[in-house]
């Protein structure tokens, strides 16, 4: 008889597959910075130009991420049902005081200094919410309860954080805390009638949002997408560049440290928000298509270890954090192409720099606990 | 357990996952449309229409006198340059090399290049990297730029631009104040460097770092783009450049640019400009007046410490070396005896002679050693220490006083003063008197002269001795270990006319923040020794004085009040450049100074201040090798004295540039 209980025999029994497809992206994160540094023909020498400092940073970052992920992965699901309502609490707490003591950083208020520590309590909020309204749905579903009201609370526990993000303002925050929510409302069962409802309503509304409701430099970006060359200079600039350099890239890439379009500094925030263009460029049509289908592969893993667990809790967990997946990839691509309007949304796992990797770590340790879970139904007793 | 639920679940995540799939697609579809359907067209725009971002040399600030009289200026420039990589595109190396040395062969006939610059420029070019704009000439006049303009369709990879050049409209005048730019080689741009990673406060090898690091390397590489090499020029380099722009040049396939896109949001700001407290006007006449003599003229208000003048001569124009200096010039500059490239009033330091008289003068009376009525016999020679020194007067000056001792420079007098005040005591005092420290007036260079005592000489690398009782007798009459730039001299006149209340010299005025923290204060002085002392230094212009002749600045009261009839009092003083023995013939006859070989003749110096009853400004005049001071460097002295009188340049307040270029303390620009 195998004692289940063991650390020795929870690792055994990681989702294996998972953790391979993550490695594999953030490794062709690494390879993607190496090249963003690096040059084949450096302008200024003609040259080779090796510069691995951003992989290496973006490496240990990860490797780091890596343990706290498998920290998170081990520890029992029941610890994090517990610490739902508490996060989610606390969180509110931040972004209050964000509101009254942030700092601002260029023009938007989202930062929280606490003594050494600069916190975005936004970012915590992308874990929290969903943690908090899988823990609320599990105790309403416990209780035998699925009217709509119970719908509408939900909604109220994902729209008050949304207004605190809106207001720093951080458009594309807000969104994806507003699309978790809103994915997981859908998971837990609200009738297909009410959202069709509410669609038709989100639609009609949108025109007056966009003329009354948007920062006119969120309109701008808006317009921008449509129509980069009417401001070939400011705004639309980054993003003609961009498709310059994806465009110029074609079927197979101009090949590992040959972009052209990097060394001459013309994209703006390329090694981070716009590094899916370095891929394009430089690994073509078919190096984005293989690193999309990783992506893919990775969100329908995250859905089948949400559909396999027998706690309500574990599986809208799930569910919420791969919802937060698929806004994070969908929009910061769909941006860069040119399909979405412009808003700081970096590729994690791949993009150079700190916040995004924490949260989709973080995020994936949940999954991965979900997964050790699966079998625990997870009665309400004894949770905090 | 809720069993509605858990039989939702599947369809919820099906249609979860549709929509995933639409995404796909969608993005998919926009993908395939961009690197599929339009690579063509985006590598077209990739490689042939290219919006490159070039840094902008930002306008460098103009260097002001106090008047508002520009000494350092930017005027408009034609430039071509040659880019290797589209003038010589394909084939193998030599193919390429071929190509452009065509294309160079071409330019030059256009712009009668010499052969030689030719040669330069075909050895540049051929060596990478080959993207990069390599600077062909520049300073054109208008009908060489349109010709080459004209031209350069068929000259691939040259390019007709027009920039700025500093331009120096002065030329010699402020060549060792104001310094010059030229172009910046690899030290200048890795001090620039290191300059502005510690100013922003990176490390060179972080991503900002190297960022920056490129930023600043891209910028000096600019073939429009000059580094200070010395003088004001290297000191406020920060200030002066500016903040780099950028420029979005629309590029074809063969590189040449087709438009500039300038933007707001890339805009550079212009340099700071810097107001120097001088008077050019006083500045070219002290020049003049030195006419064919190699030396130094120094000359501060008294009222507020601002330098009036402050010249070395003989020296270059500053704008041969704007587009680089041929090496044939400037060897010959370099081994000129009057030695033109070297700034005599700040870097040069000669033994004051006897104008440190005044010095120890006052040291003597405010220790107490002499009394001013107590008199010593001169013979022509003293004794003291087992030898003699000599008198500058072998005949001797018979019973001397303070105030005859100084009025006839009587060496016999000071070294009785000398030696009963020791030479701490007068390094003390020569300290208060502003000598033995290295001003930081904001011009690159500039040294201490030697204020001697016991710790100096037994600290000092090359002596490591005690102190001679024989060297305080030498220090007595400034020769010795004594030492001093011409600046200071004219900080000490200073301090003399004016006491405790003459502020520390400035020499910039506006624009740039020059902190000197460690100048010895003058301090109070009994009650009657500076008064005594300066009734020395005015018997020094009166009748039987050393320089009688020059005590008189307005002898026909023509300046206007309240300096008319204004007289100057001062101190002379020759120092020898050579040992003693060497003025002597084969035979051992003594030979007349002036009969001397130039090199080896006494240098003439000369300290003053005027008016004499309420002093304006003080001057230190050096000749080298000039023989007399009291004969040369008075008349000079009192010339440069009654032009300063005049005009009254000090009482005029220093110019302010327009608003636009009004820099802040710290030298950084004001948003504009």
């Amino acid at each position: 008889m195998i004692r289940k209980d063991t650390l020795l025999y929870k690792l055994t029994q990681l989702h294996w597959f998972l953790l391979l497809t993550i490695i594999a992206l953030a490794m062709f994160g690494t390879l993607v910075l190496f090249s963003a540094g690096s040059s084949a023909h450096d302008l200024e020498t003609g040259l080779l130009k090796i510069d691995a400092s951003m992989a290496i940073a973006h490496f240990w970052r990860f490797t780091l991420m890596t343990v706290v992920m498998l920290v998170v992965a081990l520890l029992p699901l029941r610890l994090w049902a517990s610490l739902a309502y508490p996060s989610y609490a606390i969180g509110l707490v931040l972004l209050l005081l964000v509101e009254v003591a942030g700092n601002i950083v260029n023009g938007s208020q989202r930062w929280l200094t606490i003594g050494p520590l600069t916190l975005q309590p936004s970012e915590l909020m992308k874990i929290a919410v969903p943690l908090a309204l899988a823990r609320y749905y599990h105790q309403m579903f416990a209780a035998g309860r699925s009217e709509l009201w119970i719908h509408l609370v939900a909604f109220i526990m994902v729209a008050i954080p949304v207004g605190f993000v809106l207001k720093q303002p951080d458009l594309g925050t807000s969104l994806m805390i507003l699309g978790t929510g809103c994915g997981v409302i859908f998971f837990a069962g609200i009738s297909l009638r009410v959202v069709a409802i509410l669609m038709l309503i989100v639609a009609l509304m949108a025109p007056v949002v966009y003329f009354f409701g948007l920062h006119d430099y969120q309109r701008d970006r808006i317009h921008t997408m449509w129509d980069p060359s009417a401001d070939p200079l400011g705004a639309g600039y980054q993003l003609q560049q961009g498709q310059i350099a994806i465009g110029s890239g074609g079927l197979a890439g101009k090949g590992f440290m040959e972009g052209a379009q990097k060394e001459l500094e013309y994209i703006p925030e390329q090694n981070t928000d716009f590094i899916f263009t370095i891929i394009a460029e430089e690994f073509g049509f078919v190096g984005a298509m293989v690193m999309l289908a990783a992506w893919a592969l990775a969100i329908v893993q995250g859905m089948i270890i949400a559909g396999s667990s027998r706690s309500s809790f574990g599986a809208l967990a799930a569910s919420g954090f791969v919802v937060t997946l698929m806004l994070y990839v969908g929009i910061n691509i769909g941006m860069v192409i040119g399909l979405l309007p412009v808003v700081g949304i970096p590729l994690p796992l791949i993009s150079y720099g700190g916040t995004a990797i924490v949260t989709v770590m973080i995020g994936f340790g949940l999954l991965m606990a979900v997964h050790l879970n699966r079998t625990n139904d997870m009665t309400l007793r004894g949770l905090l | 357990m809720n069993r509605d639920w858990k039989n939702l679940f599947p369809s919820r995540r099906m249609i979860f996952l549709g929509a995933g799939g639409v995404v796909l697609v969608g993005l998919t579809a926009r993908l395939a449309e961009l690197q599929l359907l339009r690579q063509a067209e985006f590598e077209t725009k990739a490689r042939e229409v290219r919006i490159k971002l070039e840094p902008a040399p930002p306008h460098r600030g103009t260097i002001y006198d106090r008047t508002g009289r520009e000494l350092a200026s930017s005027k408009r420039n034609f430039y071509v340059t040659l880019r290797p990589e589209v003038a010589g595109p394909i084939g193998d190396r030599q193919q390429k090399n071929k190509d452009i040395a065509d294309v160079i062969e071409r330019v030059g006939r256009l712009l009668r290049l010499t052969d030689a610059k030719k040669r330069t420029l075909l050895q540049d070019a051929t060596t990478p990297p080959a993207h990069r704009d390599i600077l062909v000439a520049d300073d054109l006049t208008w009908e060489e730029f349109a010709q080459v303009n004209v031209m350069a369709p068929e000259l691939a990879g040259i390019s007709a631009e027009v920039g700025e050049l500093r331009s120096y409209p002065l030329q010699s005048a402020f060549y060792h104040t104001v310094g010059y730019v030229a172009k910046a080689n690899e030290a200048d741009i890795q001090r620039m460097v290191e300059h502005e990673l510690t100013l922003a406060d990176e490390v060179a090898d972080s991503p900002e770092g190297k960022a920056r690091a490129g930023a600043v390397r891209r910028l000096y590489k600019h073939p429009a783009m000059r580094v200070g090499k010395q003088g004001i020029e290297s000191y406020g380099e920060q200030a002066l450049k500016g903040e780099p722009g950028k420029v979005r040049l629309l590029q074809n396939a063969t590189g040449r640019v087709i438009d500039r896109l300038p933007s707001e949001d890339l805009a550079g700001k212009p340099g700071v400009d810097v107001v120097m407290s001088v008077d050019a006007e006083l500045q070219n006449y002290a020049i003049q007046r030195f006419g064919n003599e190699a030396g130094s003229a120094v000359m501060i208000d008294v009222a507020t410490g601002e330098v009036m003048c402050m010249m070395s001569t003989p020296a270059p124009d500053p704008n041969l070396f704007v587009s680089g200096i041929a090496s044939g010039p400037y060897k010959a500059l370099r081994e000129d005896e009057r030695n033109p490239l070297y700034h005599k009033a700040y870097d040069g330091v000669y033994n004051p002679g006897s104008t440190f008289k005044i010095v120890v003068a006052a040291a003597a009376l405010e220790t107490g050693a002499m009394d001013p009525n107590e008199t010593v016999h001169c013979s022509g020679k003293a004794w003291y220490y087992n030898r003699f020194y000599n008198c500058w007067r072998p005949q001797g000056h018979g019973t001397m006083n303070l105030r005859s001792g100084l009025a006839n420079s009587c060496d016999c007098y000071f070294y009785r003063a000398a030696e009963k005040t020791g030479i701490e005591e007068i390094a003390k005092i020569a300290k208060r008197f502003g000598l033995g420290h290295r001003y930081e007036l904001g011009v690159t260079g500039g040294k201490s002269g030697v204020v001697p005592n016991n710790e100096w000489k037994l600290n000092h690398p090359r002596i490591k001795e005690r102190w001679y009782p024989g060297d305080t007798i030498s220090a007595g009459i400034g020769q010795g270990y004594v030492t001093a730039t011409p600046f200071e001299l004219a900080v000490m006149t200073a301090r003399a006319a004016g006491g405790a209340s003459v502020p520390n010299p400035r020499l910039i005025v506006g624009g740039l923040a020059v902190p000197d923290n460690d100048i010895t204060p003058m301090g109070e002085f009994k009650p009657g020794v500076l008064e005594l002392m300066r009734d020395g230094m005015m018997a020094v212009t009166a009748g039987g004085g050393t320089a009688a002749a020059s005590g008189s600045i307005d002898p026909n009261n023509e300046l206007p009040a309240p300096y008319t009839g204004a007289r100057m009092a001062g101190k002379s003083g020759s120092a020898q450049v050579i040992g003693l023995d060497k003025y002597r013939d084969s035979r051992g006859h003594a030979i007349s100074n002036d009969k001397l070989p130039w090199k080896l003749r006494d240098n003439a110096l000369f300290v003053a201040y005027a008016p004499t009853d309420k002093p304006r400004y003080a001057v230190a005049i050096l000749v080298e090798h000039g023989v007399s001071g009291s004969r040369v460097g008075a008349p000079i002295a009192r010339d440069l004295l009654a032009y300063a009188l005049r005009n009254d340049p000090g009482a005029k307040k220093p110019f302010v540039p327009k608003a636009r270029d009004v820099a802040s303390a710290d030298g950084a620009a004001q948003p504009t």
